[in-house]
């Protein structure tokens, strides 16, 4: 019984590691796609979300920036107008600036300067100014506070001067205002002298940059995100980081960083250019800009979105997704390995019970799989293949046991059908004038060649072989047959014609399939060396004499048994001491080797020659020897049977 | 062993060819049994392409002319040559069926 090689231990490769694998590896990608697309997606919703709200935040700080400014450049605006509608005595333009200054707490102080001459022949420069201090209002001349630069080169003064509009001022440290961030607002008035209008001075008013970059620095993000407000020079105004307030402008931060691209940001800026950019604050932190020009002023607001903080909770619901995505792929792989167990358990105890079946064991008890799938029907049908194959097993134990059996008949027939010659040798001890040697090899299958010896009398002592047509069980029983008949008949009629005649006759009674038996049939008188034979179609005989080695020229005769009336003639031969006869069946000459190459003729007429000739015996040996190196393992398909018999003459 | 039948002149010409032994004997003898139950009871066996016969192949022969014999038929050989002619001289078989050189030889005997 086959035994198949090694264990029925699945290996790596098993139906749940492969599953286990496959799935938690899909699963797990499908899930890393899915989280990935929804972060990069919630994160591009949010830059566009956060472009609106940061430009919705960005302009209501501007509108409330400006509308801070606008009160101021009214107010300013106001001043100016009435001083060039009315005329205004030096106690009423005192009134009007102080008065100014007092209605309006936005303002930090309101100057009137003329230009030279302007408002007295006698004094040339007057620019009287309002201002508070501790609460109060205090008034200084800024024509003689200014000490070394008088105001008309101031720029506040110069600019609004030559523009001819209104103008603010880019913001600066007053020195005696309370070490505060400044700006003015200047508006030019005009008065007219026979139709011609002339610049008469400059109304300036003062704000803090108090308040506005308290509303601005109000303004927080998130976290960490602020607004920041920079002049038209890109001077920091407003910005959580005091130590650049009036500090530093944005121009020499991009110098510090060496940064061009934050130095083109600048220019963009400082030309009222609106943006929405990536950029690292001033404090290192990644974050996104919205940037917005002041249109009165010129300065610039923007507000700064730190990433991180935008994308927290992103990353925070990202990290949540992943943690229930990993605990879910946990969960299914748990699931098919309880999945893939519960199917192949019901594999392994069958691939189990195989390994037994497959040791030859078909009466174990298999598995009981009660489940209807695939795998159900498995079993089922592997139960229907064990019983069939038990049954068949069964079915040829018996069946190998009968042949057996009949095997073992057919050995003890060939067993006696060998027997039934004679294989005493030497035959007869007491006789010299003759020896004789025989010898019948039967093939696998028992066959139907014989050979025969006995004293007809004393004198005549008969010899002769034979082959009985086909194999098997009707050639060894026609054998039997046909021995027995020619050695009864042989005795009885003492003439191999009549023998054979005889014999033949009663062979053909009846015999409808035929069998036929070759038969040479000789007689030797012993006192003269006178062989008388007759040939029912068997091969030709060998005679070795002085002359050499020959075959014996004969008349062949119809083979014994298929016609009743076949008549036989007898020959003589005269055989000389020291000569031999050796006769022989078809299965020496067609014995065959691996190439069908038959041994034939021509080769044992040379192995005669040149093999020993004074023993009948070592003849025959000689002989066999040489047909079983022809045939070289070649298997043998006929009985190979030889008799030689020996003349040696009547002992005088 | 190859066998092939034609019919020529009124007669079944059967063509033998490879080795005529025990393994083969049998389809001899039942392509011949058919013939005969067919009608066709006038055979020439054509040797001409057969380079063996055992003893089992001679029986064939026999048994298959007996049966022809018992029809009223006839069978004759054509191109008997070679170590099938020893063996039909050996075994005396040559003595007893009615041989040709040739086909047409047969054919014409047998007519």
């Amino acid at each position: 019984m086959l035994r198949l090689p090694g264990g029925a231990v699945p290996g790596k490769s098993s139906i749940v590691i492969k599953l286990v694998l496959v799935i938690t590896l899909c699963s797990t990608l499908i899930f890393a796609v899915a989280l990935g697309y929804n972060y990069y997606s919630s994160r591009s919703i949010l830059e566009k979300e956060l472009e609106s709200n940061a430009r919705n935040l960005s302009l209501s700080l501007v509108n409330r920036v400006e509308t801070e400014l606008s009160v101021v450049s009214r107010v300013t605006e106001g001043v100016a107008r009435a001083l060039e509608t009315g005329r205004y005595s030096e106690k009423e333009l005192h009134t009007l600036i102080r008065t100014t200054v007092e209605k309006n707490p936005e303002i930090f102080g309101s100057g009137v300067a003329f230009e030279p001459y302007a408002f007295s022949k006698t004094s040339r420069l007057y620019a009287p100014y309002y201002y508070r201090e501790n609460g109060k209002i205090a008034f200084t001349r800024l024509d003689t506070s200014y000490l070394y630069v008088p105001y008309l080169l101031w720029d506040w003064y110069q600019s609004p001067r030559e523009l001819g509009r209104l103008e603010w001022s880019e913001p600066y440290f007053d020195d005696g205002g309370g070490n505060l961030a400044m700006s003015t607002c200047s508006v030019p008035f005009y008065g007219e002298t026979d139709g011609v209008r002339h610049l008469k001075g400059i109304v300036a008013t003062d704000i803090t940059l108090d308040s506005l970059t308290k509303l601005v620095s109000s303004v927080k993000i998130l976290k960490t995100g602020y607004a920041a407000l920079l002049s038209r020079n890109g001077m920091v105004l407003a910005h959580p980081l005091k130590d650049a307030v009036m500090n530093e402008s944005f121009f020499s931060i991009a110098e510090a960083r060496n940064d061009p691209s934050l130095r083109e940001l600048g220019k963009k800026m400082v030309a009222g250019e609106t943006g929405f950019i990536r950029y690292n604050s001033l404090v290192g932190v990644r974050s996104w800009m919205y940037y917005a020009p002041i249109r009165s002023t010129g300065w610039t607001l923007a507000v700064l979105f730190p990433e991180a903080e935008l994308l927290e909770n992103i990353n925070r619901l990202s990290l949540i997704m992943g943690v229930i995505g990993f605990a879910g792929v946990l969960l299914l792989t748990a699931a098919v390995v309880y999945i893939a167990r519960s199917i192949t358990k019901p594999l392994r105890s069958l691939a189990e019970a195989t390994h037994v079946m497959a040791s030859g064991n078909f009466d174990l008890e298999l598995p009981v799989v009660r489940s209807n799938d695939e795998v159900g029907v498995l079993a089922q049908d592997f139960q229907v293949m064990k019983e069939s194959l038990k049954e068949y097993i069964k079915n040829l134990t018996e069946t190998t046991a009968a042949k057996e059996r009949i095997q073992s008949e057919l050995q003890v027939a060939a067993d006696i059908q060998a027997s039934l010659l004679p294989r005493q040798f030497p035959a007869f001890p007491e006789r010299s004038e003759f020896d004789i040697f025989a010898s019948m090899d039967p093939a696998k299958e028992i066959g139907g060649d014989f050979y025969d010896f006995f004293f007809i009398d004393d004198d005549n002592f008969c010899f002769l072989i034979a082959d009985v047509a086909g194999k098997g069980v009707p050639a060894a029983l026609y054998m039997m047959v046909a021995k027995t008949l020619l050695k009864s008949e042989a005795q009885r009629l003492g003439e191999p014609d009549q023998i054979l005649a005889y014999v033949n006759k009663t062979l053909a009674i009846d015999n409808d399939s035929c069998m036929f038996a070759t038969v040479f049939c000789a007689i030797l008188e012993i006192s003269t060396g006178t062989v008388r034979f007759a040939n029912a179609g068997h091969n030709p005989p060998l005679v070795m004499d002085s002359q050499g080695v020959r075959y014996l020229t004969l008349k062949s005769g119809f083979v014994l048994g298929p016609m009743a009336d076949t008549v036989y003639e007898t020959e003589r031969l005269i055989m000389q001491p020291g000569d031999t006869l050796f006769l022989y069946t078809d299965g020496v000459t067609e014995a065959t080797n691996l190439t069908d190459d038959l041994f034939g003729e021509p080769k044992l007429l040379n192995a005669l020659q040149d093999g020993p000739r004074q023993e009948s015996d070592q003849m025959i040996h000689a002989i066999r020897d040489e047909v079983t190196r022809h045939a070289n393992g070649a298997p043998q398909s006929d009985d190979v049977t030889m008799v030689a018999i020996t003349y040696r003459g009547t002992v005088v | 062993m190859e066998i092939q039948t034609r019919n020529e002149a009124n007669t079944t010409v059967i063509t033998i060819t490879g080795r005529f032994d025990a393994v083969t004997a049998p389809d001899y003898e039942k392509k011949v049994q058919e013939l005969i139950v067919g009608g066709d009871i006038r055979i020439v066996v054509d040797f001409a392409g057969l380079d063996y016969i055992s003893s089992a192949g001679l029986r064939g022969l026999l048994v298959t002319a007996k049966l022809l014999k018992a029809k009223g038929g006839q069978v004759r050989f054509a191109n008997v040559a070679g170590t099938v002619k020893e063996v039909f001289d050996i075994s005396g078989f040559g003595t007893i069926f009615q041989m040709d050189a040739t086909v047409a030889a047969s054919l014409a005997a047998i007519a």
